[in-house]
């Protein structure tokens, strides 16, 4: 049997961009592979790897189901998929928050006690996330799911609170908005699936060493 | 959205079984209930529901929402079963507790669990397995697996592997932590999901050092035979933990013996999620399928909660997913050897009569085909013969 191989699913843009720079330093093959192309399938048969370029959402489904051995993608995809994949390496880039953040002047007018937004609406792109965090306080909140542009909610009245991803926070800014909590903090995450994990431990195993070599991981 | 259905649907995450993929299962599972005989195991059927006080005896309490319950005209609450293992321990308790042990039982059977109908999980699906119940002991679990073993063989499937766990390892490395309950079910869930990032997280904010940091996710990921079990066992040394991994050299020895070392390794992150399993815990995979097709393991204080205390091990065997994993392998559907027609009914019924008890598949053609057209229908089907009066 010649070298088992393995599929790893990559994100489109920038976070895949990233990913792609740390495969290459933990000697990797990455020569041509562009994640903001047409091609979708980049295969390396001397290698035994073979990538594919997902939307980042679908990582944690095409991980969980077996058509990737392995995937880069952020925790907060993962946690708002809800796959069942194992979380192997924190690749510590593309950080970000997860916040929830109010109008400023509202925020200044009261207390500053997140109870005050209970009964309030959210809107997201984060559905379970936002949904889970509330609950988790005891809070009674209304999800609104949006798709992008979370900002503009509050200005037009949509809702009252944003949960969203922020790295900077300059958006917030621009649209006099203030971050009051942070729910976590999200790095990019190398995954598995749970059978690839056992059935192609050796080889898998491999990848994940030089990556923990590059990212400079414990364990 | 809701678009109008011209046909009648069935609820979410049900299926119907089309004839040539109730064949392949019914083929299956006569073929894993024969294996499980040749091993001494004797069929048994329970309820398809029991009361939901029975059923969730051995679980979480968490494990109770994934039950589909029913109200009886008494009020009492009934629940339809989520596995066989827990029917299989009442039936024990209930009925055979004069028998001797150890019993060994096996059974082929639905079972219905609430679940996201996502990655290979229907509400109602199959399984087939069997306990091995009144024996402890390393060469108990060795026959279970290695049972479990031949069977994956006997379904057909190639490439396949057998990971074997013990949640007392598990449980006893977590307790030497000395966490508060929450903290280590938060990590015992970590371990379980293989996120070995939280992992990392959870043993830094409780403050364990570096060093035994790194000593525990090693733990959790060594992967191998008998090389892998020697190194864990250097790794926790004399604890309860340690005592837990010396037992499972002699279920190296058992496997050995039976000659399905091969097929099998040690992963002690593998824990699965019942909560009534108390020592080795293993699971099966196949090459090419995203989830496991068979899981198993032992469950020693499971009885005693229906009036048996008695240790006890088993597994069961996913049958969709193997049928899935298996698709390519199986043979084709045979069509009936012999169409039979083209004459008068009480004549065609009489021959088929006669063609059957020679041990023919016939079809009889109810609606008074031409022999000519019956010829093309067979041709069509592959049904290598057709018989019709002679002409006069």
């Amino acid at each position: 049997m010649g070298m088992q191989q393995l599929v790893i699913a990559l994100p489109k843009g920038k976070l895949g961009e990233e990913a792609l720079g740390v495969m290459d330093r933990a000697g990797l093959p990455v020569a041509g592979v562009a994640t903001e192309s047409r091609k979708l399938v980049f295969d390396f048969p001397g290698e035994g790897i073979k990538y594919i370029i997902c939307r980042p959402t679908d990582i944690p489904t095409y991980v969980d189901y077996g058509a990737a051995d392995l995937g880069v993608v952020g925790k907060d995809t993962i946690v708002e998929a809800g796959a069942d994949v194992f979380e192997l390496v924190d690749l510590k880039f593309g950080y970000c928050r997860f916040v929830v953040a109010v109008p400023r002047v509202f925020w200044e007018q009261g207390p500053p006690d997140l109870n005050r937004l209970d009964r309030c609406r959210v809107a997201t792109k984060f559905p379970r996330v936002a949904a889970d965090y509330f609950a988790s306080r005891g809070m009674q909140v209304e999800v609104v799911k949006l798709h992008g542009n979370i900002e503009l909610a509050p200005q037009v009245g949509l809702a009252e609170v944003i949960v969203d991803i922020v790295s900077t926070g300059r958006t917030l800014q621009e649209n006099d908005l203030v971050a009051v909590t942070d729910i976590f903090h999200a790095t990019a995450r190398l995954i598995a699936n749970r059978v690839s994990y056992r059935i192609k431990y050796h080889r898998l195993q491999e990848v994940v060493e030089a990556l923990k070599g590059v990212v400079g991981n414990g364990g | 959205m809701v678009f109008p259905s011209p046909t009648p649907q069935t609820p979410e995450g049900l299926k119907d079984w089309l004839p040539e993929e109730a064949r392949r299962k019914r083929l299956l599972e006569n073929r894993l209930i024969g294996l499980f005989g040749q091993w001494g195991y004797r069929e048994v059927i329970t309820p398809s529901f029991e009361y939901l006080s029975t059923l969730s005896a051995g679980n979480a309490p968490e494990a109770e929402s994934r039950l589909f319950k029913l109200i009886d005209r008494h009020g009492r609450i009934l629940a339809l079963r989520p596995d066989m293992t827990t029917p299989i321990a009442r039936l024990v308790g209930a009925r055979l507790k004069g028998e001797p042990w150890p019993l060994r039982l096996c059974y082929a059977a639905n079972v219905f669990r609430f679940e996201q109908t996502q990655a290979g999980r229907q509400r109602e699906f199959y399984q087939a397995g069997v306990e091995l119940l009144g024996v402890g002991g390393g060469m108990a679990d060795a026959e279970v697996i290695a049972l479990a073993v031949e069977s994956l063989k006997a379904c057909g499937l190639i490439g396949f592997k057998v990971g074997i766990g013990q949640v007392a390892v598990a449980r006893g490395i977590l307790s030497e932590l000395a966490l508060d309950a929450a903290a280590a079910r938060e990590l015992e869930l970590a371990v379980f999901r293989k996120d070995m990032v939280s992992v990392e997280v959870l043993l830094e904010r409780h403050g364990v050092a570096a060093g035994e940091r790194r000593r525990i996710t090693r733990l959790f990921s060594l992967h191998g035979g008998r090389e892998a079990l020697a190194e864990a066992i250097g790794q926790v040394g004399d604890t309860p933990a340690g005592v837990a991994l010396a037992g499972l050299g002699d279920l190296w020895d058992g496997l050995e013996a039976y000659g399905v070392a091969e097929h099998v390794f040690l992963d002690l992150g593998i824990l699965r999620d019942f909560d009534y399993y108390t020592g080795i815990v293993f699971e099966g995979y196949a090459a090419g399928m995203g989830f496991p097709v068979l899981g198993g393991g032992r469950y020693d204080r499971l009885l005693e909660g229906y009036g048996a205390a008695a240790p006890a091990t088993g597994f069961a065997l996913g049958i969709e997913r193997v049928l899935m994993a298996a698709g390519n392998v199986e043979e084709k559907a045979s069509p009936p050897d012999c169409l039979v027609g083209g004459g008068d009914l009480a004549w065609a019924m009489g021959r088929a009569r006669d063609l059957r008890s020679r041990g023919m598949a016939v079809e009889v053609d109810l609606v008074g085909h031409t022999a000519a057209q019956l010829t093309e229908m067979a041709r069509h089907r592959g049904i290598p013969m057709v018989v019709v009066p002679e002409e006069e």
